[in-house]
């Protein structure tokens, strides 16, 4: 007999959570879906380029392929290969530890790598750096940046005309060219840079520039944004605005999506998050009112979110900056909104929002900020400071910062010294401007027009495929630099490792430029540490403290109040600098162009583990797509499908047009279009190779961030798209828990008592699994704050880096066979089927460690088997791939190799039968992975293979190395219990935020014990009493209750409102048994 | 119709049926042993790039273990000496010995020596020496006399079922952490005045009068006793060896 198991009913009237519009409109499709282990033919061999058919006559001639080699059956020969001499530290089999930073447009990122026998295997956060606060923290770039060494498709040598050479080539050439233009001061010799805040790079420029005065100098980053010129005016030359969001009680957000790490710092979301710890004592919540066009992580971490289009914002500014100048007698920001008020630009938003934003900001004098998106026109930008500036942030919520590099020429102007022939020889030192610079400069024939083009790069790129010459470039963990973090404290860069292509970085081509011998160690990064520490007793001393600590304490460079102010002048003139324009006329929409959170501007676009990532709001992987509000979609008649969505035709004024398969998503302003950056690669690796739509072309200098179109059509056609947003549905209700922060002051236990769980016996509901005795001295628990998680996925790449878990591809992510062991779900609340401006709230899942676990009953070979200290652990070596622990598995936690993920091509490879997926050839394809990528390898956990389930370990190795390293110490003594918070989970870790605590909860000094005693705790799906070891703790709004719409939040509603208490069938009688 | 088969053919089936069981058995009993690591990895000895003796260097010089495997105590690796362990002795010592030619021709070019690797877990098993070794488990248990042996081989079958044997009676090879290298170590050696001063006495034996000189302790006692004062615990579950 099939047991149906009856969930409780949604409650009917009351507040809806849902993850895609599929399940909001209750298609039959959704529902079948829920049946479903995985998405519809995940278990089938349906490998689209690869029948059945096709499929026996590849596994013919594999089984007679198998005959000829039973040389298998031999054991191997091993050896082991010491060192010939000691290599200092280096234990074969520990692990090495070393700080570093990564270098960062905004700030470099303070790191400390762990290295294996001279390799290094994991990035982790410097917890010791002070913005770090004792926790180490990273994003989901610089987690995957590890990735980019390792990568595959890294050019190995110098190429000079399209052949290969080496680095005593390129030496005599570089000094050839060094020698010509040190005759004329440099003239005809120009840098193209990325933005890069090392002081010894600027030191090294400053030298150069001292010898080849003419020549010219450019950075360029596509998505630099407009902040840094915004200052310029606003501050002056000597000053950078830090934002400082620990200290900001009211945050408005203008379009900024501050709390990602595509468009802020860990110091921005730390700072933010900071300000959620609600069980703290005496802890004061923030407000964040978000105004942004699409969905962002920090949409969704807002108390108050208005959907404008992108070319609205500054129109909103302008009203802002007017209602405050009407309620105080600012003159600067009085001045200021009457001239832009001139402008013809013209929007009208809710009644109400901008007078009670601007009645709460002027309540938190001093303790209010306001962010603005970096891409955003400079005018927005100024008027952001004008209102910064007349609600005392300046100097309180924003500190400022002394700027690293001398501000140099734009793009635009090099390219117009490239027309003019004034530039004989370029270097283009990373970046990628032939894919990336605006459309109208038209890169590729002006770099075709210099004589000499020299390419420091890291692939054969667009760029380097037109260069001259190409130069490996160093990755950040294979040189010695130096940088500035966020709070401008300056920050070590150490190699991790010799160059493994010989690459060069930018301080070692200044340096042949200065004069200086390529450096073999620190010694430049010396002399820039000895500038700027001073005077010290012992520089041996110092410089070890520095290597050692990664940072030099007390050389953050924020200054005084005094030195950072806006002049009534500037505040006038800001007016004059004003363009804004929104979108007027039917038929028209503007065109946003978003950093990605993928490849952020192209650059990480070959790195697998950002491109299998799903993005946090829309769950889409390997691409990009023109996302649109659902009414957007009606008027354009176009629609998503499982795996699909329609194409549109985009064309500008300018005659530019992109073909681009839409995603509608759900609190999308209407009449906007946003398209990420960063896919549409022509050359790239493997990975990149074919992925997503390219946008450049629509981007132009004077419209680097919106642009208005002249037509948008339906082309008929459909786009393949891996969304990941309905695999590994729940079913249940009152997944995800929320209230404000009023409803919690009155009910502090709120969340205990939602869905089901009020109804729940004191005792819990009886189960049919059973456990072995908990014997273990510790007992493993996790606690994750949906208060403070913004949904970034930092923890989602360090899960993937530290447990080995493969990438599948874009194909298989269609069929629902992603590995990562944590996703992040992502809900979308309204009460509403068609509110347009749904909540957007995120929650891990990664394995609950059950202790009635019903994924152990039901193994045949006890492969999946509880352990003393509570955990549900898996022995891969065992398992024989039934499945039937995904199938009773209640969250869907659980991920099956079907294939030989770890040791096949997933791209697709020419065979006599055409191009077919490496996957689907097995054993007729290469066998392993590229070496590059199995050094990357975490050495103390099991690389699985075909046939084998997998799921969260709760970091397994960590815990087995903190307790033999704790019986190691005991020795002969019985002192063996595991030191309190001894470590952390690899997601742990790596949350920017600590949302995620991991620890011994009979341990009650541990952190997780502490958390766990929050009255918002709640477990997922608790009335299944499968008792698991994750506890959630409740999502918290704090909106100001005279907002228009603020009465849309209050989420949990006592029992006599809601619909469920209305249903008979109460949770008390259900048993879990057959019915 | 005459009788088509001769009678004899009347046993051909019985016959059958007990060759088959016969051959049934002999191929499950040739399984049981052939395949398992007990037949196939114990006595594994490959011939080594240098004919080092472990009986000369262990057995006759009494060097301990832990000169050359250096870091056993901290890794879950006992490292193999690197070339310039050997020539801290052998700069001085047999430095024109032939058998040490390619230690010396290693130490000129920087190439090292590439030793066969004889115990070997599979890859999906974690063994840790280091939590062995400080926990009072002696090398010998896993690796036998290895100071009585020219030419190291494999002593033990190192299979799953041979390592819970003793997780689950670890009192059958713990010894004072001090008798850890000391392979040649017996329980019979043990002060049982001084032992059960510092251990405590065994479990069970609270009544016994170990005071006097002659009493001997037996592995079960002395491991017990260990068992008990150092809260031996080792995993039983997948996760301590699995990961």
């Amino acid at each position: 007999m099939k047991r149906v198991f009856e969930h409780p009913p949604e409650p009917q009237g009351g507040k809806k959570y849902w993850r895609s519009l599929d399940e909001l409109a209750g298609t039959p499709d959704f529902a079948a879906s829920l049946e479903r282990e995985f998405p519809q033919g995940a278990a089938e061999f349906n490998g689209g380029d690869v029948s059945r058919r096709h499929f026996m006559k590849i596994m013919g001639a594999s089984t007679a392929l198998a005959g000829i080699g039973l040389a298998g059956c031999r054991r191997p020969e091993m050896h082991l290969v010491p060192f010939t001499r000691s290599a200092e530290w280096v234990i074969p089999g520990k692990f090495l530890f070393y700080t570093t930073s990564r270098p960062a447009a905004r700030g470099y990122v303070p790191l400390i790598v762990s290295t294996y026998e001279g390799r290094p295997t994991k990035i982790e956060g410097n917890q010791f750096h002070p913005i770090n606060g004792g926790h180490g923290r990273t994003d989901h770039f610089t987690q995957a940046s590890i990735l980019n060494l390792y990568d595959p498709d890294r050019y190995r040598c110098f190429k000079n005309a399209s052949v290969d050479t080496d680095e005593a080539a390129f030496i005599a050439a570089l000094d050839k060219i060094i020698v010509d233009y040190s005759a004329n001061q440099g003239e005809g010799l120009a840098f193209l840079m990325e933005e890069d805040p090392s002081p010894t790079r600027e030191r090294l420029r400053a030298a150069v520039m001292a010898k080849l005065p003419l020549a010219q100098w450019c950075v360029y980053e596509p998505l630099g944004g407009n902040t840094a010129d915004a200052e310029l005016t606003a501050f002056g030359s000597g000053i950078r605005a830090r934002p400082l969001l620990d200290k900001a009680d009211i945050v408005l957000s203008l379009d900024s999506d501050f709390l990602s790490p595509t468009e802020g710092t860990i110091e921005q979301t730390r700072g933010f998050t900071d300000k959620r710890r609600v069980d703290e004592p005496g802890h004061k919540m923030n407000r964040l009112y978000v105004v942004e066009n699409r969905y962002t992580i920090t949409g969704g971490m807002a108390d108050h979110r208005l959907r404008i289009p992108a070319s609205e914002v500054g129109v909103f500014a302008v009203q802002l900056a007017a209602e405050l100048a009407s309620q105080t007698n600012d003159a600067t920001l009085a001045g200021v909104a009457q001239s832009l008020g001139k402008t013809k630009a013209t929007a009208s938003f809710p009644e109400g929002w901008i007078a009670e934003l601007a009645k709460d900001l002027l309540a938190n004098r001093g303790r209010a900020l306001v962010m603005v998106g970096s891409q955003q026109p400079v005018a927005v930008h100024l008027l952001g400071a004008a209102i910064n500036s007349a609600l005392g942030a300046l100097g309180n919520t924003m500190a400022g910062i002394l700027p690293v590099s001398a501000p140099t020429a734009k793009i635009g102007a090099l390219a117009d010294s490239i027309k003019q022939k004034k530039v004989s020889t370029l270097f283009i030192l990373g970046g990628n401007p032939v894919y990336d610079a605006p459309a109208e400069l038209n890169w590729a024939s002006l770099q075709e027009s210099i004589p000499t083009v020299i390419r420091s790069g890291h692939l054969l790129d667009e760029t380097s495929n037109s260069a001259n010459w190409f130069v490996p470039r160093a990755h950040y963990l294979e040189y010695w630099g130096d940088g500035r973090s966020s709070d401008g404290t300056y920050v070590a860069v150490q190699p991790m490792i010799l160059p493994l292509y010989g690459g060069w970085s930018d301080i070692d081509i200044f340096a042949r430029f200065a004069g200086l011998p390529k450096p073999a160690g620190p010694e430049l990064v010396q002399e820039t540490f000895r500038q700027i520490a001073g005077p010290v007793p012992d520089f041996a001393a110092a410089w070890n403290r520095f290597l050692h600590d990664g940072y030099l304490a007390g050389s953050d460079s924020s200054t005084q109040r005094s030195l950072f102010f806006l002049s009534a002048a500037t505040g006038s003139a800001i007016g004059e600098k004003a363009s804004l324009n929104a979108v007027s006329g039917a038929g028209n929409y503007e065109v946003v162009f978003t950093p990605d959170f993928h490849t952020f501007d192209g650059r990480y676009n070959n790195n697998g583990w950002l491109q299998e990532a799903p993005d946090p709001v829309t769950r889409l992987t390997w691409d990009n797509a023109a996302l649109i509000s659902p009414v957007t979609a009606r008027e354009l008649g176009v629609q998503n499908y499982e795996a699909a969505g329609d194409t549109i035709e985009i064309t500008l004024e300018s005659g530019a047009k992109l073909e681009v398969p839409i995603l509608i998503a759900p609190g999308h302003a209407d009449r906007s279009i946003s398209i990420s950056l960063g896919y549409g690669r022509t050359d790239t690796g493997r990975v990149g190779t074919g992925a997503g739509y390219n946008v450049y072309p629509l981007r132009t200098t004077l419209a680097p961030y919106y642009v208005f179109t002249q037509q948008v059509k339906f082309t008929g056609g459909r786009g393949v798209q891996a969304i990941t947003q309905q695999h590994f549905n729940m079913e249940g209700r009152a997944q995800i828990r929320e209230g404000t922060l009023a409803q919690f002051a009155e009910d502090r236990t709120f969340a205990k008592t939602m869905g089901m769980d009020e109804e729940l016996p004191k005792a819990g509901n009886p189960t049919i699994y059973t456990h072995p005795p908990f014997t273990g001295m510790e007992q493993w628990g996790m606690a994750v704050d949906t208060n403070t998680c913004t949904g970034c996925q930092a923890c989602v790449i360090a899960c993937q880096a530290e447990n080995n878990s493969p990438i599948v591809g874009k194909e298989q992510v269609i069929n629902g066979r992603e590995m990562h062991w944590m996703r992040i779900d992502r809900y979308f609340a309204s009460y509403d089927d068609t509110d347009p401006d749904p909540e957007m709230l995120v929650e891990p899942v990664l394995c609950q460690q059950c202790e009635n676990a019903p994924c152990e009953t039901v193994c045949p070979v006890n492969a999946t088997v509880h352990t003393p200290d509570g955990l549900n652990s898996m022995a891969y070596n065992r398992c024989i791939g039934t499945r039937y622990c995904a199938n009773n598995c209640p969250y869907k936690v659980r991920r099956f190799n079907f294939f030989d993920y770890t040791q096949r091509p997933i791209y697709p490879v020419k065979t006599p039968f055409g191009e077919i997926g490496g996957l689907h050839l097995g054993p007729l394809t290469t066998k392993g992975s590229p070496d590059p990528i199995k050094m990357q390898r975490n050495p103390n956990v099991t690389v699985r293979m075909r046939g084998v389930m997998e799921k969260c370990t709760f970091c397994v190795q960590r815990i087995e190395e903190a307790r033999i390293a704790t019986k190691v110490r005991a020795g002969a003594s019985d002192n063996i219990k595991i030191p309190v918070d001894a470590f952390q989970t690899a997601c742990q870790q790596a949350c920017p935020n600590e949302a995620i605590t991991f620890g011994d909860i009979t341990e009650p000094e541990a952190k997780v014990s502490k958390l766990r005693a929050s009255p918002r705790g709640f477990r997922l799906l608790e009335y299944l009493n499968t008792s698991p070891r994750i506890l959630y703790l409740a999502r918290l709004r704090n909106p100001n209750p005279r907002m228009p719409g603020a009465d849309k939040l209050t989420s949990f509603q006592k029992k006599e409102k809601g619909g469920f208490a209305a249903e008979p069938s109460g949770a008390g009688d259900f048993s879990g048994g057959p019915r | 119709m005459a009788n088509f088969f001769p009678k004899w053919t009347n046993w051909i089936p019985l016959k059958m049926v007990v060759i088959l069981i016969v051959l049934g058995n002999a191929a499950t009993a040739a399984v049981w042993y052939y395949f398992t690591p007990k037949y196939t990895r114990v006595g594994y000895q490959p011939v080594q790039p240098v004919p080092f003796s472990h009986r000369i260097h262990a057995g006759q010089l009494k060097m301990d273990c832990r000169y050359c495997h250096s870091f056993v105590e901290v890794s879950y690796h006992s490292n193999v000496p690197n070339t310039q362990v050997c020539m801290n002795c052998h700069s001085q010592i047999q430095k024109d010995n032939p058998k040490l030619a390619a230690i010396r021709q290693s130490w000129a070019t920087g190439q090292p020596v590439t030793w066969m690797q004889i115990h070997k877990t599979p890859d999906y098993a974690y063994y840790n020496h280091s939590v062995h070794v400080n926990r009072g488990i002696s090398c010998v248990s896993c690796h036998g006399r290895i100071d009585q042996m020219d030419v190291v081989y494999e002593y033990q079958p190192l299979s799953m079922s041979w390592c819970l044997d003793c997780h689950r009676h670890p009192e059958n090879a713990l010894r004072p952490r001090a008798d850890v290298y000391n392979l040649a170590w017996k329980p019979e050696d043990v002060d049982a005045k001084s032992f059960v001063a510092k251990y405590g006495k065994p479990p069970g034996e609270e009544d016994r009068d170990f005071s006097s000189g002659n009493v001997k302790l037996t592995q079960q006692e002395i491991g017990l006793t260990l068992k008990h004062a150092w809260y031996v615990n080792p995993p039983e579950n997948c996760a301590g060896c699995h990961r």
